[in-house]
């Protein structure tokens, strides 16, 4: 028997998410409280945004890999070896950014669906094969230019990672909140309309305003955060910062994928049931294959962004970030079991890590101390999974 | 019959060899890291100038090869070791076999904490205290950062301590404060980026100095702070890597203390031949500082400050190239090396 009423049910929400969403404001309050209003400041808002950019970025796709009952171990390292070639290539070799960001995006698909490639057609867990690959392409990464860090001079490209020019100021910032609310409304009506042509009962009229209500304000909002945020130096309020705006693209595209294509719907049957979804005739091979080559994208996607705001390809470049990608997903919700999680989850579960992490600096909390704490979120979070999942009834 | 001839002259020509030339075994713990290469080519050139050989082995990353390794290097006949160890304390038998055999053991930039080991390094203190210097010098009283190396790492703290004692006068004066203190996990530059931009938040911006640990710390620091248009105040970083020197030819950094990889090398070759004579190693004392408080002789290589000033010192190293350290610098405007 469930808890939640039948009419909440009903709605187009993720109650899950809701709730997630509810910890990440009540992780903000307390921070900023502890921190003397400094925590919820536009600035540290602003710095938290493009802290976590790169880490959801991949967390978006992760989740649909972990979705499909596989895994990925080496995304960071992966990540360090295109950035590290990205900038190479722009600095030793002086290619233009287009170029080596082509050439870099070519290596990381053959490099995804190598990967892919060993798992979908062999059946070598993906566990193992990414596992070698965490190893190999931290090497690879260090060879690529025997270690030396690569200075990433291009002024157009720095602004993909944000800093001080890498955002798209006041003006554009609110045509971009104007465009998602009304992209909100137009698909609420549609909705609506749509079930009452097939005859299903609609929920009253000011349910579904609030619905729409409520992520169009957080919208606004975030906007006019952004707005508020002028670096001393400068004329003008910076806006949403480029690779924010990245994020939040690639959160979009792919949520189309997962909820509006095939291969959407395939990775979400092979990750509930691998043998039930080869039964009824799902390419499972080709989809897995797909999935990696698309994993590929976007770790160049992050790797872009990663170098862009650091100014630097290192060879440690993306160290660790295996963890702190799939610590996002799972906080999101993503079940490690497969078959269910969803993009959006992720993005909340980045915010949460990051703010967590961010807010303990602000603080001054020590280095061993913050990680105990980061830690023990990540286990509270799989809790809470477990236990919601029992109270909803959730099978998956 | 020919063949047992050619080896028994093969044989007494090695043991002539070595009772004229001084044998010296070098253990290598990972020869793929690039900068292993400079120490070689350093050690071989001044073996050859004393007139010793030079054999080595690599044990690839592998604590169990190093062991192996340093048996065959004694077989071949090495009278002194140089060991760049892989595992401090997983090396320590193949030490103890080679002080049974009155063979020396040079510790190479690694400690081995065991009685009669003699120690050579750069002074990782030292380093510590050039940095502070050189940013207490560009920048006397104001806010201070202090961005640290890995928790790990007992050097970051070595480099701390170093930094404090040139500071110390200053904060207790009151015309330095620190107003925010990181450590840097796994000296990554992006987690040194973020802890910057989380202190500049704190601080509203009123930072007037960045002591950062090392190079990749201080890319992190200076991509923090011109990413909030804070620009020109100094910032310090070791290592001498290509990009910060490049980025003290611009003026975004302030110092990089260099360790000058030849130098190790060759002090390194030199202790090891007077060590295999039975001599005194010149320069060297007596120290305990490690972990287990062995008391040891040991030899602490004085690393040099790098700023605007000195910078061709670099490029006539041939540590690196000029277009390499003045990419993008306007040469009217910048350093002398540039010009």
């Amino acid at each position: 028997m469930s808890p939640v009423p039948n009419v909440l049910r009903q709605l187009a929400v993720d109650w899950r998410l809701v709730l997630m969403g509810a910890v990440l404001v009540a992780t903000a309050l307390v921070f900023n409280l502890l921190s003397g209003g400094l925590f919820l400041s536009p600035e540290n808002l602003y710095n938290i945004a493009q802290q976590t950019a790169v880490v959801g970025i991949v967390a978006t796709i992760v989740v649909l890999v972990i979705v499909a009952r596989h895994i990925d171990l080496s995304v960071g390292s992966v990540m360090g070896f295109v950035g590290v070639l990205i900038a190479t290539l722009m600095y030793t070799a002086g290619w233009h950014w287009v170029e080596a960001s082509l050439a870099g995006l070519a290596v990381a698909i053959a490099v995804s669906v190598y990967q892919g490639a060993l798992t979908a057609m062999l059946g070598v867990p993906s566990f193992v094969v990414t596992l070698g690959g965490l190893m190999s392409f931290r090497g690879a990464a260090f060879l690529v230019a025997d270690g030396k860090t690569q200075p990433v001079n291009d002024l157009f490209f720095q602004r993909l990672g944000g800093g001080f020019d890498g955002a798209i100021g006041v003006q554009a910032s609110w045509v971009l909140a104007a465009v998602l609310v009304a992209a909100l409304v137009l698909q609420t009506v549609l909705r609506r309309r749509a079930k009452a042509a097939y005859e299903v009962p609609n929920p009253p009229l000011w349910l579904d305003a609030l619905v729409a209500a409520v992520p169009a304000l957080i919208v606004v909002g975030f906007v006019a955060t952004m707005n508020a945020y002028q670096i001393p130096s400068k004329d003008e309020p910076q806006g949403v910062p480029i690779p924010v705006l990245i994020w939040g693209s690639v959160a979009l595209v792919l949520s189309f994928i997962v909820h509006r294509t095939r291969f959407g719907r395939y990775v979400f049957a092979m990750g509930g049931n691998p043998e039930a979804a080869a039964l009824v005739g799902i390419p499972v091979r080709r989809v897995t294959l797909m999935l990696f080559a698309l994993m590929g994208v976007l770790i160049t996607i992050a790797a872009m962004v990663s170098i862009a705001r650091l100014n630097d390809g290192t060879n440690s470049l993306g160290t660790g970030m295996e963890l702190y990608v799939i610590a996002a997903a799972v906080i999101g919700g993503t079940a490690l079991a497969g078959g269910s999680g969803s993009i959006l989850g992720s993005v909340l579960g980045a915010l949460i890590m990051q703010s967590i992490d961010s807010g303990l600096l602000l603080l001054d909390i020590s280095i061993g101390l913050r990680y105990v704490i980061i830690g023990q979120v990540l286990i509270a979070a799989v809790v809470f999974d477990v236990v919601y999942r029992r109270l909803t009834g959730d099978a998956s | 019959m020919k063949l047992k001839t050619t080896l028994t002259a093969l044989a007494l020509g090695l043991a002539c060899a070595g009772a004229f030339a001084q044998v010296v075994g070098v253990s290598w713990s990972n020869f793929q890291e690039e900068r292993w290469k400079t120490d070689e080519k350093a050690i071989k050139d001044q073996l050859a100038k004393l007139g010793a050989s030079y054999i080595s082995a690599d044990a690839g990353g592998s604590p169990e090869k190093q062991l192996s390794d340093v048996d065959s290097l004694i077989a071949k006949g090495a009278k002194v070791l140089i060991v760049l160890a892989m595992d401090k304390d997983a090396i320590l038998p193949a030490v103890n076999k080679a002080k049974q055999q009155k063979i020396p053991v040079v510790a190479y930039d690694r400690l081995i904490e065991a009685p009669g080991v003699f120690y050579i390094t750069f002074d990782n203190v030292e380093v510590g205290r050039m940095q502070a210097r050189a940013v207490l010098a560009a920048k006397p009283k104001g806010n201070y950062v202090m961005i640290k190396g890995s928790p790990t790492d007992p050097n970051a703290n070595f480099l701390r301590g170093g930094q404090q004692e040139v500071l110390d006068a200053a904060i207790k004066k009151g015309d330095i404060k620190i107003v925010g203190e990181e450590y840097t996990d796994g000296w990554k530059p992006e987690v040194a980026q973020k802890n910057m931009e989380q202190i500049i938040t704190k601080t509203g911006g009123k930072i007037d100095a960045v002591v950062a640990s090392n190079d990749g710390t201080a890319g992190g620091v200076v991509a923090a702070l011109s990413a909030k248009g804070i620009k020109g105040i100094p910032v310090s970083g070791q290592d001498g890597d290509h990009a910060a020197l490049n980025r003290v030819a611009a003026g975004s950094q302030t110092v990089s203390v260099w360790k000058d990889a030849r130098d190790l090398g060759r002090d390194a070759a030199s202790a090891a031949v007077s060590l295999a004579k039975g001599q005194k190693v010149a320069g060297a004392q007596s120290w305990s500082g490690g972990e287990k408080k062995v008391a040891l002789q040991a030899q602490f290589l004085k690393p040099v400050p790098v700023t605007a000033q000195n910078l061709d010192l670099v490029v006539k190293a041939g540590w690196i190239k000029k277009d390499d350290l003045c990419k993008g610098v306007d040469a009217a405007k910048g350093p002398a090396a540039c010009k």
